[in-house]
């Protein structure tokens, strides 16, 4: 057998693994669900009314608060990967594999494709509720799987993120802790209106250098706008930024726990 | 070539903090053997388990294990070895035949090996009913037996078992041991355990090293050991003091080392087993009767008093 399949059958494994356990214990991921789409239901029914307002150009809201719903989802999904490494450094069957031949990268790698596909399936179930709120995507079934890829994207930054502080600390509280930047991330940004409606020039300054909001504008222009590239495009390359910086962030941190001390 | 056995020359480890673990410590251990490690808590057996199971790097010196060095070729080392360290490694959402399964495949087995392997092994440690329910559910001594067999999965050569019974009841203790000697004795696989209890090593050991702040402070075969401690004991007891008198002074011509108190004499002397019958004809001629005999050696837990007492003076 050589390295590659050997690669692909250990990830496959440790793949198959986590998203037993995932299956297992759904309460690790349905109450993140609950509150993403109670997010979508009590925001579109109590705030609509203010899509009003010229600054959102007669977009829907449901479009407009749509993309909040699915970020604050895929946080969930993508933060299970640290945790079940974590898990698995305190049960000690980290250790176990440590003492196998298997391929380093597979131990971070199994959880964090896990945490992936759970993430698309929870976005379908999002969007297939917008969808019966209805839903319209201006620029069609390709706007739905940018919307997918974006998604996927975000998550990544955010498994990378969780992989290297559970690494680090080796800590379940500490893991659970380091999630927490979710909320500037989701709320400092263009969260529940347009950038031109907030007031306060702090929260403002926050937005624009809030990554998250490109995410939102990008998954927006689909949405309502239909194929506009820019914000698409700065979507996509803002995405990628992050990913590179956690994803490298983990990757040290992985180096290092596999480091024989 | 040198698969089965292990050897370390001068192995030291010091850790980042400057804690000196490990302080130069050589031995061999050959195929089919098995060999103990006995010491207290923080005499640095773990360490050295941890480095020859290729968990930790050596500061110095040369470990081989299944001929291979653990330095330069972990990975054909964890083709070669079993680990079954103090905790489990268990992940307890899994069912029993899922982890075996998963080990399996991880050691490059095809599904169907896999399967077969994992239900030889649940029948093998008396789990093949339980094979379908999550680990979070076996009990402690379920647990342990299938981690073990979870380590022996991929038939290694070595096993390595750091501290295995601890924690264990006496019954689990006694199911783990025979397992343990079944496989050593049986399959020909070479174990290498540490552990503190004496009792262990003399039971399961063909070797046992004393290990005490990193360093080997005696080592050799169980019965050489306690042999090095001193002779055995036999203690006679009388009717009353002046019979003991008697014999005391009876058994001191054939016997150096003898102690009279009240009805009780004592007598120190090597391989007490073959003496005790010349001692007892010797007092049945003086028609002394003897009321109670009892003929004890020396068990490791002597042996590890001296050598650690000695340590401590130097």
């Amino acid at each position: 057998m050589n390295l590659v399949q050997a690669f692909m059958i250990h990830t496959w494994i440790l793949t198959k693994r986590s998203l037993i356990v995932l299956i297992r214990n759904p309460f690790t991921f349905i109450p993140n669900l609950f509150i993403s789409l109670f997010f979508l239901l009590v925001y579109t029914g109590g705030l609509s009314g203010i899509a009003q307002l010229p600054q959102f150009e007669g977009a829907d809201y449901l479009s407009f608060i749509l993309p909040v719903s699915i970020v604050s989802a895929a946080v969930g999904g993508a933060g299970g990967a640290g945790q079940s490494l974590v898990r698995d450094l305190e049960s000690g069957y980290f250790a176990r594999l440590l003492q196998t031949p298997v391929t380093r990268l597979a131990i971070v790698l199994g959880p964090t494709i896990a945490g992936m596909l759970q993430l698309i399936v929870q976005t379908l179930i999002i969007l297939g509720v917008a969808f019966l709120l209805g839903l319209k995507v201006e620029a069609g079934p390709g706007g739905v799987l940018v919307i997918l890829l974006l998604t996927v994207g975000w998550g990544l930054a955010f498994a990378g993120y969780s992989v290297a502080i559970a690494l680090k600390t080796k800590n379940a509280q500490a893991a659970q802790a380091g999630t927490l930047i979710f909320f500037p991330l989701i709320f400092l940004s263009t969260t529940f209106v347009p950038l031109e409606l907030i007031e306060a020039q702090w929260l403002r300054a926050a937005a624009i250098i809030n990554p998250t909001t490109y995410l939102f504008e990008s998954m927006r222009a689909v949405l309502i706008d239909g194929w506009v590239m820019g914000p698409i495009i700065s979507g996509f390359a803002v995405i990628g930024a992050v990913c590179a910086v956690t994803v490298a962030f983990s990757v040290r941190s992985a180096t290092r726990a596999f480091k024989r001390e | 070539m040198g698969e089965g056995t292990i050897q370390i020359k001068d192995l030291v480890k010091v850790y980042k903090d400057g804690f000196t673990a490990v302080n130069g410590i050589s031995l061999k251990v050959d195929k089919g053997e098995c060999y103990a490690f006995l010491g207290p808590n923080g005499a640095g057996k773990s360490t050295a388990v941890k480095i020859l199971t290729t968990l930790s790097e050596p500061t110095s010196g040369i470990v081989q294990v299944g001929g291979f060095d653990v330095k330069t070729d972990p990975d054909k080392v964890r083709w070669e070895i079993g680990v079954v360290l103090q905790e489990t490694g268990l992940d307890k959402e899994l069912t029993g035949r899922e982890i075996l399964e998963y080990q399996a495949r991880l050691f490059h087995m095809t599904r169907r090996m896999a399967k077969e392997r994992a239900t030889h092994l649940l029948e093998m440690v008396g789990l093949e009913n339980e094979g379908k329910r999550q680990i979070k559910k076996y009990s402690g001594g379920m647990r342990r037996r299938l981690d073990l067999a979870v380590t022996l999965v991929h038939e290694p050569a070595i096993l390595f078992l750091d501290e295995p019974t601890t924690g264990l009841d006496p019954l689990n203790r006694k199911a783990m041991w025979n397992e343990i000697r079944r496989l050593n004795k049986e399959e020909g696989v070479t174990v290498f355990l540490t552990t503190q209890y004496l009792e262990e090593a003399d039971q399961l050991a063909d070797y046992i090293s004393i290990i005490n702040e990193g360093k080997i402070v005696a080592s050799g075969p169980p019965e050489e050991l306690k042999e090095s401690v001193g002779a055995d004991l036999i203690t006679f007891e009388f009717k009353n003091k002046e019979e003991a008198g008697k014999a005391a002074w009876l058994l001191g011509k054939s016997s150096k080392a003898d102690y009279q108190k009240g009805k009780i004499v004592t007598v120190s002397i090597q391989e007490a087993d073959r003496h005790v019958v010349q001692l007892l004809g010797a007092l049945s001629r003086e028609q002394i009767e003897v009321a109670r005999l009892d003929v004890t050696s020396p068990t490791l837990d002597d042996v590890f008093i001296r050598v650690t007492a000695e340590e401590e003076k130097e």
